[in-house]
């Protein structure tokens, strides 16, 4: 078992994720290794699935771990787990990276890329039990909702984008997205 | 009607908020009711761990090198927090050794280790100068890195201090140039532009530390290929443009 499961904590005396966060909020840099070894993979996934390009998302993995060492004081455990927080950057950064380069052609080229179905992208990626789960969840969800989760979460695109890619019109999608996390949170078991 | 939609109800963002989909108005006036609706921000909180999942789910092993490269990067990155404990004080020139590699990214800990070593003949003063000025930007409280491709090859890095008004320029892969030319950098803002100063030759594929001062309000970091002893005006194309 070499993959961890986020949804529980660690055991074998290693340190909680969310402790070695406060830990590395005082400058503690064996903590901060400890935090890379557990989220650099998910952190470089996630970036390169929205980024594609291998060199700048290598780049904004690096940002985002800089931003997880300047910034862990202002992880507050209250409102979620250290994995999201961190996931969040990761995401939030990978984004704004792709819509401020961002030129004509270069979109268009995402846009075709983006279409391919999630099952379809998985090249490279680590098979793991949460993929596989992630995949289960992904199923039970409605054409529509999984499209527009794939497309926002994976694609980066905006509610409106993504509205205009599917057809269809902004304030549907903007309800189905929320309808599909909701349906995810509940299918992953996610617990705060 | 999407918009008296959105402020009727503005929780139905809270899906597309999660995953980033707002547009920047969007984003800002989401935030804003996130601070006085606590149900949304508890909303958005759960939302947010399913997000994460699907985040995990793309996990991949990050090649060995990157790891040498953040660790190197926090140890000479100050965190944004006081820190509490007490560490021993660093000399100016061991924070070099440490902050330059750090800054510069790609760069290993060895090749700076050599850049140190050479200066330990005649010109130690001179190079000390230089290395205390850029440890000095180096470890500014409000030292930014940014990055930008070099048009032509190559990687460019910068850590910027506004406060110390001046940025360490370092650079990876740049396409070699025959002796009789050099990469030159220039600030450009606008009130136009100065020359920032001549890149040396690379050093294990790397080029620099160097640094340039003076910057001002609006500046734009380029370069470009000009004559080896420089000149005044840039005379050829910039292969380079970072907002500063």
């Amino acid at each position: 078992m070499t993959v961890p499961d986020p949804a529980t904590r660690p055991e074998h005396g290693r340190l909680a994720l969310e402790d070695q966060l406060a830990l590395v909020a005082r400058g503690d840099e064996d903590a901060f290794d400890a935090v890379y070894d557990q989220v650099s993979g998910p952190v470089l996934g996630i970036v390169t699935r929205v980024i594609r390009d291998p060199a700048q998302s290598e780049e904004v993995t690096q940002e985002v771990l800089l931003e997880v060492w300047r910034s862990a004081f202002r992880f507050t455990p209250e409102r979620g787990t250290a994995m999201a927080w961190v996931m969040t950057l990761a995401h939030r950064r990978a984004v704004d990276r792709v819509r401020s380069a961002q030129r004509a052609t270069e979109r268009e080229q995402r846009s075709a890329r983006a279409e391919i179905p999630f099952d379809q992208v998985a090249e490279a990626v680590e098979s793991n039990l949460e993929q596989e789960r992630v995949r289960r969840c992904l199923g039970t969800l409605t054409d529509l909702q999984r499209e527009s989760v794939t497309l926002a979460y994976y694609g980066g695109y905006t509610y409106n984008e993504v509205a205009a890619l599917l057809g269809v019109a902004a304030g549907t999608v903007k309800t189905r997205m929320r309808d599909a996390l909701i349906r995810l949170r509940d299918c992953l078991g996610v617990a705060m | 009607m999407r918009i008296l939609h959105g402020r009727k109800e503005p929780h139905t963002l809270a899906g597309a908020y999660a995953m980033d989909a707002l547009e920047p108005q969007d984003r800002a006036r989401f935030e804003h009711h996130l601070t006085r609706c606590d149900a949304c921000s508890q909303e958005v909180s759960e939302l947010r761990e399913a997000t994460a999942r699907l985040a995990l789910a793309t996990s991949v092993s990050p090649p060995s090198a990157l790891k040498e490269q953040v660790i190197a990067a926090a140890r000479s990155t100050r965190q944004h927090a006081p820190v509490t404990i007490a560490k021993p004080r660093l000399t100016n020139r061991r924070v070099l050794l440490i902050a330059a590699p750090a800054a510069a990214g790609l760069i290993a800990v060895a090749t700076v280790f050599g850049l140190a070593n050479s200066d330990n003949s005649q010109q130690l003063g001179q190079a000390q100068q230089r290395d205390q000025a850029i440890a000095a930007v180096m470890t500014a409280r409000d030292a930014t890195m940014m990055s930008g491709r070099v048009a032509g090859g190559g990687t460019a890095r910068i850590v910027m201090s506004h406060q110390k008004r001046a940025l360490v320029f370092m650079a990876t892969g740049l396409p070699a140039l025959p002796a009789s030319a050099s990469y030159e950098l220039w600030l450009v803002g606008p009130g136009g532009d100065r020359p920032a100063g001549m890149l040396p030759a690379p050093a294990h594929g790397m080029t620099g530390p160097v640094i340039a001062s003076g910057l001002r309000q609006g500046d734009h970091l380029m370069l470009t290929v000009e004559p080896a002893a420089g000149t005044a005006h840039p005379t050829t194309r910039m292969m380079l443009d970072i907002p500063l």
